[in-house]
């Protein structure tokens, strides 16, 4: 039962600003997922929390209590690592008493505890056995039985999925998720892959260049992404971005550029800044047999067939937009080649300031 | 058909060369060993016998002679010398592998220079040094010297090896609830195994053979077996008969240990068993 908090939480190192002033909580039981490219500072935050780097500034709070610069055994809390850094040379059950073993335990109680996280994980009958002769699915559940055999407050997951087999990834996913629920216990995972952030997190924290650039649930990003980064890290294939002009036009908003003019529904907003980014994601694109004199016609460039809906890569003057389309209400078949027309749904459109890249609207 | 024939001929030609060249190696040794339970005359038979009476009186001369002594001294100096090396050189590595340190590749290299210097390049400064404090023809004098060059061995082999272990390791102790002592006795030492064994064998050797610094700074006391067995060369005659039989317990040590250890020491000296 346990709650985290990070306050203004700032990392150098040496002249890289790794983490810069952070403030997040993690609700008790809570899944929270660090998400974002390489080098955005998730690793380096889930480090402090685990305290192996040491924070340039700021706090850390677990449950209340202030853990910045405890000892990382101190602080009550389990962490499985992306090499999940199984002891060579020790057994599975070896590895389970470990830490058992650093708290002072007494033997029968450590042989419960063992039997406990051996049973939750079904790891009982490789007790017996070393790392080396284990499959890396094996090894993550090892992994996390040594990190949960202490009964910890806070878990941390570092790209626990991140070696295990592309089949075997969402069952190992689900199952991970399962257990969190079960055990109630508040996790910290960090990873750079959207769809497992989606899948598993109750809040997405997305993280770039050591900044939170939004927090939310997974809807709440996919709907409002509260920036261009969020807007593009989010979504398979991602969103496009188109830069217009908006323009009051006889009392309408009208956004345009060479090739656009989209006049907005009368309830929107007068005041926007004239330089925006106009935001749409595929699905919200909609592709049509070709108009005549329509000043978004465009070509077919690729088609991606991918099972039940196929991605088109189409081309607008010089712009290059992905359509996502039901190839069954399409109602015709475009080849490569073709041209189309597309249109935009309104409702599902996101508009940035062009110089801030803030969400507008 | 023709191939497999090619590959068997080439496989039983490498198998050939080995066994040369292990023959070539091993044949002094053989000699050594067989000599040792020779006679005098029989020692000295020209064509040499291969079938003869053994006798252990050479043995028995050894053993009631200094070299008892002797032997006693080299194997003290070099256990001594090889589990303080061991001690103080996976400690120091340990630190330059996991610390980082103002000037560590210096201080690294430093340690390594005491390596380069040639014994007869030291011998008269430390007779002098050792002579003035009173140390010479001691057991201690012979440790602290064999240390200079089995520490800086140490620390740069185990440092190799420290360095093959993932930080992650240490970091999951750490969390497991270890201090940083106990993650280097529990976790990281236990993995370097194979390199403290190959450590273990050089140091172990290097004392064991040593030969001018002893020859140099002990007189009577502290004398070592190599140093006991050049003394048999005399000008009334070599007992060829007692240099084998010492020699050949002076060898069993050394080969003991190398069976004792063979697994350790093959993974060592072929490195690289973490990844």
């Amino acid at each position: 039962m346990a709650r985290l908090v990070l306050e203004r939480l700032d990392c150098w190192y040496g002249r890289t600003h790794a983490v810069d002033h952070i403030d997040l909580t993690v609700e008790d039981g809570e899944l929270c997922v660090l998400l974002g490219p390489s080098g955005s500072g998730k690793t380096t935050t889930l480090r402090m929390i685990a305290g192996l780097v040491r924070p340039t500034g700021g706090e850390i709070y677990l449950d209340g209590r202030r853990i910045t610069h405890l000892y990382p055994g101190q602080r009550g809390i389990g962490m499985v690592f992306q090499s999940y850094a199984l002891y060579p040379h020790m057994t599975v059950r070896e590895q389970l008493l470990f830490p058992l073993q650093a708290m002072r335990m007494g033997p029968a109680e450590r042989q419960q505890r063992v039997q406990a996280v051996a049973d939750l994980l079904h790891i009982g009958d490789l007790l017996d056995r070393y790392p080396s002769q284990l499959s890396a699915g094996q090894r993550q559940r090892v992994a996390l039985g040594r990190a949960l055999v202490r009964q910890p407050a806070l878990l941390l997951l570092d790209e626990p999925l991140s070696n295990v087999d592309a089949m075997l990834r969402e069952e190992v996913r689900a199952s991970l998720r399962r257990l969190q629920q079960e055990l109630r216990i508040t996790t910290v995972y960090v990873t750079h892959d959207q769809v497992e952030a989606q899948a598993l997190a109750d809040k997405i924290v997305v993280m770039h260049q050591g900044r939170i650039q939004q927090v939310g649930s997974p809807q709440e990003l996919y709907r409002r992404p509260a920036n261009v980064f969020v807007a593009g890290f989010l979504g398979m294939p991602p969103m496009n971005f188109i830069e217009v002009e908006a323009i009051s036009e006889g009392g309408t908003l009208v956004l345009r550029n060479r090739w656009l003019i989209l006049p907005m529904p009368p309830e929107w907003r007068k005041d926007l800044p004239r330089a925006l980014i106009l935001g749409v994601r595929p699905e919200h694109l909609r592709v049509h047999p070709p108009r005549e004199g329509d000043p978004m016609a465009a070509e077919v460039i690729v088609i991606e067939p991918h099972g039940h809906e196929m991605i088109l890569h189409v081309r607008v003057h010089d712009h290059l937009l992905r359509c996502r389309a039901d190839p069954r209400q399409l109602g015709f078949r475009p080849q490569p080649g073709d041209r189309v027309s597309i249109s935009f749904n309104l409702q599902h459109i996101h508009l940035f300031d062009r110089t801030t890249e803030q969400r507008i609207a | 058909m023709a191939i497999r024939w090619v590959d068997g001929l080439k496989r039983g030609g490498v198998l050939v060369l080995a066994f040369v060249a292990t023959a070539f190696f091993f044949l002094p040794l053989l000699w050594i060993v067989i000599s040792s339970f020779k006679t005098q005359l029989d020692l000295f038979a020209i064509p040499p016998k291969w079938v003869f009476q053994p006798t252990l009186a050479n043995y028995i001369n050894v053993l009631r002679s200094d070299f008892r002594a002797q032997f006693a001294n080299s194997m003290a100096v070099a256990l001594a010398s090889t589990l303080f090396s061991l001690l103080l050189g996976s400690l120091t590595a340990y630190g330059f592998s996991r610390y980082s340190l103002r000037g560590s590749s210096f201080i690294q290299f430093w340690i390594l220079s005491l390596r380069f210097l040639p014994a007869v390049a030291v011998m008269v400064p430390f007779f002098l040094v050792f002579n003035a404090l009173r140390l010479r023809d001691t057991l201690l004098v012979l440790f602290l010297v064999y240390n200079i060059f089995n520490i800086s061995f140490a620390v740069w082999v185990l440092k190799a090896f420290f360095d093959e272990i993932p930080l992650e390791l240490e970091e999951a102790a750490m969390l497991d609830g270890y201090s940083p002592l106990q993650v280097f006795l529990r976790v990281s030492l236990p993995l370097v195994r194979p390199g403290l064994v190959t450590t273990a064998i050089f140091c172990l050797i290097q004392s064991l053979n040593e030969f001018l610094l002893a020859l140099a700074l002990t007189v009577r006391a502290a004398e070592t077996a190599p140093v006991g067995l050049a003394k048999l060369q005399t000008f009334l005659g070599t007992d060829w008969g007692r240099i084998s039989a010492a020699g050949t317990l002076f060898m069993l040590p050394v080969v003991l240990f190398t069976i004792l250890v063979r697994n350790e020491l093959v993974r060592g000296m072929s490195f690289g068993r973490m990844k």
